[in-house]
């Protein structure tokens, strides 16, 4: 099943103030070191982010709300993503979009 | 005959003297016919063994030198040199190559690597004695350039050629200058465009009486050889009037409704048939295009002032001393449906867009009626295909695409743009542009080449589909409004006829192709013949001025003198002997042959600034009348008895080695019979070998590794935990 990009979407999580995701390179540090063992936080994440695919925001809404926000994995990032302002930017948009808080 | 000849016998500081005796060498040699002097040196390189050389020679009076030491290629030219400062013709000298040619070659036979070099030295020796003292050829050379392509590289090259001193003919085949850049606008890094680059360099091309410029000019043949070029070009006429009235041909262009497609703007408008290629192209005259030209007698009887249909081609003939071309490149032209080009309409390449957009006069970006939100950029068409024909990378083109995305943003902020890469190769200072587009919120998606994007119509809809390499493979669906194909640079159509006329080879990927990429990237085989610019293969224009500066400095070293020194071996014929029988003309690689008159009779003649001594027509004559200077038959022939003659070395001992461990590193060791000895009967790991032994595993480690690599033994497989191989004997 292909996946199609959402610039709507997209628009919306950027005016929300979401920033660096696209610097990213998936190396996977942030994983390595969560100590919530969240694996799809958040390389996977921000790439749905950025390409604007809704369904699979909300399918991990888990793992977004798990997040305990400690930034450990933005100290090991090597490429300075600000990783818990997006994911508090994530949890925004999920409140917003899907529970309509 | 060389009657008092210097042999000096090299060490190498080892490389020789580990495995060749030369001791013993100079003791079978110094007792050769001529032979006056015989040495071993440490190295005979050194500055204070050059001295020695010298010395000796003046002292002893020698005629004739031979060093035996590495391969000609490396220092060839450091014994001539010693030979003629100490008195002796370069010619006299030879050099035998002990180094590449015997010790490196048979290190494990020492004993038969010095009777080897005895041989060879031998060889040197009776070759030195029927040498002959030769003077380099001098021709002498117009210091006039003739400049092929007037586009960047070409302009720069005249300008600086000028500049030196020499004078410049730039032939230009289009009617304009400037060449690709007027087409690519804004350029990365000056911010100027390329039509303000063009403008300044012809600006500069004006201000010099050196440089004589020619639109319309085609090269229609070249003969002659270096320092004495003579080209035949044709000038295509632009049926203007000199000195016309522009306000009237203004108004005749005005008047005119004759359209054509026009080339310039790739396709995407119409052009009159009384053109320049862009409002401010230059030269500042247009051209008619007279197989579409159809006006009627009015109109030519209102502007015959300006319009003159009767202007003729004229034949030019240009003499120079060495030929640059700088005919640059063409865009790579997509197939029919490849990545549905053709198919879609709202499918172009890089340089349409780029047309597009300083085309394109609106607030919003049209594009075919429609406004222009999403535009996706497919990199790498028509480069790097590895079961295609352009298999380099065309290195213009990432950076470009990458730069367009950012001119578009700022031009229009609600566009935005998605890049679908291979790999991204925005090399050097061009990395910040990566980080800006990505900074403007641009979109990456890296593919496969096995997995490229598939373009898709739907209903009034492109979609492009991506497996996403940062999602697993995952599928990916994109709907753009324009889709850019980023096309690479190929060689010009008209390559192949250029090379025929000037002889310059072409190499694989059907560039112009250069004697080393690296050591001599500007000059051809074709001594006189020299490229620069993307002629030679994918550049930016950086890199190709970089290489005609390069291509101009070395013209400029070769022919200002005046004066042209060539090497003085080459073929010489026998006037009596030869019959001419046209065989030699056929394999000669440079044409260096004709046919000429003599005493009644026909006969081949060598120019002598054409050959190069290759040699090919010597076996192929029936008659035996061509010679090479420098390798006639009786040298070639004495040589062989040399190498022939038998030879006594008193010991039959091993010669002896500087270091004893590293002599035994020569033979197969204890180790390794014990390693053969423990893998007899079945396949071992490393660690069971170590136990055999009673040897540290790291030892067995590295004998094993020595052993697999000269072919004793051969890995099998791993263990079932896949942590460490077996080894067997190689059956």
């Amino acid at each position: 099943m292909s996946l199609r990009i959402n610039f709507e979407v997209i628009n919306k999580i950027e005016a929300l103030g979401s920033k660096g995701m696209e610097k990213c390179y998936n190396c996977g540090n942030c994983i390595g070191i969560c100590p919530m063992e969240l694996d799809i936080l958040p390389r996977k994440i921000f790439r749905y982010a950025l390409l604007g695919i809704h369904n699979k925001i909300v399918e991990e809404k888990e793992m977004i709300f798990s997040c305990l926000l400690c930034k450990r994995c933005e100290e090991s990032c090597p490429s300075d993503v600000p990783i818990a302002e997006n994911i508090r930017i994530l949890r925004y948009y999920i409140n917003r979009e899907e529970f309509k808080i | 005959m060389k009657t008092k000849i210097g042999v000096y016998i090299c060490q190498c500081g080892g490389n020789i003297s580990d495995y060749v005796d030369v001791e013993k060498v100079r003791e079978a040699v110094k007792n050769e016919p001529g032979v006056a002097l015989a040495k071993h040196m440490m190295f005979t390189c050194a500055d204070s063994s050059q001295k020695e050389m010298i010395d000796d020679i003046k002292e002893n009076n020698l005629d004739a030198l031979v060093v035996a030491s590495c391969s000609p290629k490396l220092h060839l030219y450091t014994f001539r040199n010693v030979a003629e400062r100490a008195g002796i013709n370069q010619y006299n000298y030879i050099q035998v190559n002990l180094r590449e040619q015997c010790s490196w070659a048979h290190t494990d036979k020492p004993k038969d690597a010095t009777l080897k070099g005895i041989g060879l030295v031998r060889a040197g020796i009776a070759k030195v004695r029927l040498s002959e003292a030769l003077e380099k050829i001098t021709i002498s050379s117009y210091n006039v350039v003739t400049i092929i392509g007037a586009g960047v590289s070409g302009m720069r090259a005249a300008i600086e050629l000028a500049d030196m001193g020499t004078d410049v003919y730039l032939i230009e085949k289009d009617h304009f200058v400037g060449g690709r850049p007027t087409q690519m606008e804004e350029l990365f890094q000056s911010k100027q465009t390329g039509k303000e680059i063009t403008e300044r360099l012809f600006t500069e091309i004006k201000k010099r009486e050196k440089i004589k410029l020619f639109t319309g000019a085609e090269l229609e043949s070249l003969t002659g050889n270096i320092g004495n070029f003579h080209a035949k070009v044709k000038i295509k006429p632009r049926y203007i009037i000199p000195g016309y009235d522009k306000k009237k041909l203004k108004e005749a262009i005005e008047k005119c409704t004759d359209e054509v497609t026009d080339e310039f703007n790739f396709g995407l408008i119409k052009r009159k048939t009384i053109y320049k290629n862009y409002d401010k192209a230059l030269p500042d005259i247009p051209v008619i295009d007279k197989d579409s030209f159809n006006p009627d007698d009015e109109f030519l009887e209102t502007y015959k002032d300006c319009i003159d249909l009767n202007q003729k081609e004229k034949i030019l003939n240009l003499k120079s001393g060495a030929i640059l071309l700088c005919t640059g490149f063409d865009l790579y032209e997509p197939n029919k449906g490849e990545y549905g080009y053709e198919n879609f309409e709202n499918v172009i390449t890089l340089h349409q867009l780029k047309r597009i957009i300083e085309l394109n006069d609106n607030e919003k970006l049209i594009y075919n009626s429609k406004e222009i939100k999403r535009i996706v950029f497919i990199y790498c068409v028509g480069s790097r295909q590895t079961k295609g024909e352009n298999k380099y990378c065309s290195r213009f083109c990432c950076t470009a695409a990458i730069h367009s995305s950012i001119i578009i943003k700022k031009e229009y902020k609600d566009i935005r743009c998605c890049h679908i890469y291979r790999d991204m190769r925005t090399y050097g200072k061009q990395e910040i542009l990566y980080n800006e587009a990505r900074d403007q919120k641009d979109m990456f998606f890296k593919f496969n080449e096995e997995e490229p994007p598939i373009i898709e119509k739907e209903g009034d809809n492109i979609i492009v589909k991506i497996k996403d390499v940062l999602l697993e493979g995952q599928e990916i669906e994109l709907i753009p409004d324009l889709v850019v194909l980023v096309t690479g640079m190929i060689p010009r159509k008209d390559t192949p006829a250029l090379a025929n006329i000037v002889k310059a080879p072409i190499g694989l990927d059907k560039f112009f192709n250069e004697v080393h990429p690296k050591l001599r990237p500007v000059e051809t085989v074709i001594d006189g013949v020299f490229i620069a610019g993307s002629c030679q293969g994918p550049k930016n224009i950086t890199e190709s001025i970089n290489s005609s500066l390069a291509a101009s400095a070395k013209i400029h070293s070769i022919i200002s003198s005046g004066e042209i020194k060539l090497e003085p071996i080459i073929a010489t014929i026998n006037k009596d002997t030869c019959e001419w029988c046209g065989k030699c003309i056929e394999v000669c690689d440079y044409d260096a042959i004709t046919k000429t008159e003599y005493n009644g009779k026909s006969i081949a003649t060598v120019n002598i600034a054409l050959c190069k001594g290759g040699g090919m027509c010597l076996p192929v004559c029936p008659v035996d009348a061509i010679e090479i200077t420098g390798y006639s038959n009786s040298e070639i022939e004495s040589m062989i008895d040399a190498i022939n003659k038998e030879i006594k070395i008193e010991s039959t001992e091993e010669v002896t080695p500087v270091d004893e461990s590293e002599h035994k590193m020569k033979e197969m060791p204890e180790i390794w019979n014990k390693i053969l000895e423990s893998l007899k009967q079945e396949q071992k790991s490393i660690s069971q070998i170590a136990e055999d032994t009673n040897l540290s595993s790291p030892v067995i480690t590295y004998h094993i590794m020595t052993m697999v690599k000269y072919g004793y033994i051969n890995p099998t497989e791993m263990d079932e935990m896949d942590e460490f191989y077996f080894y067997e004997l190689k059956k």
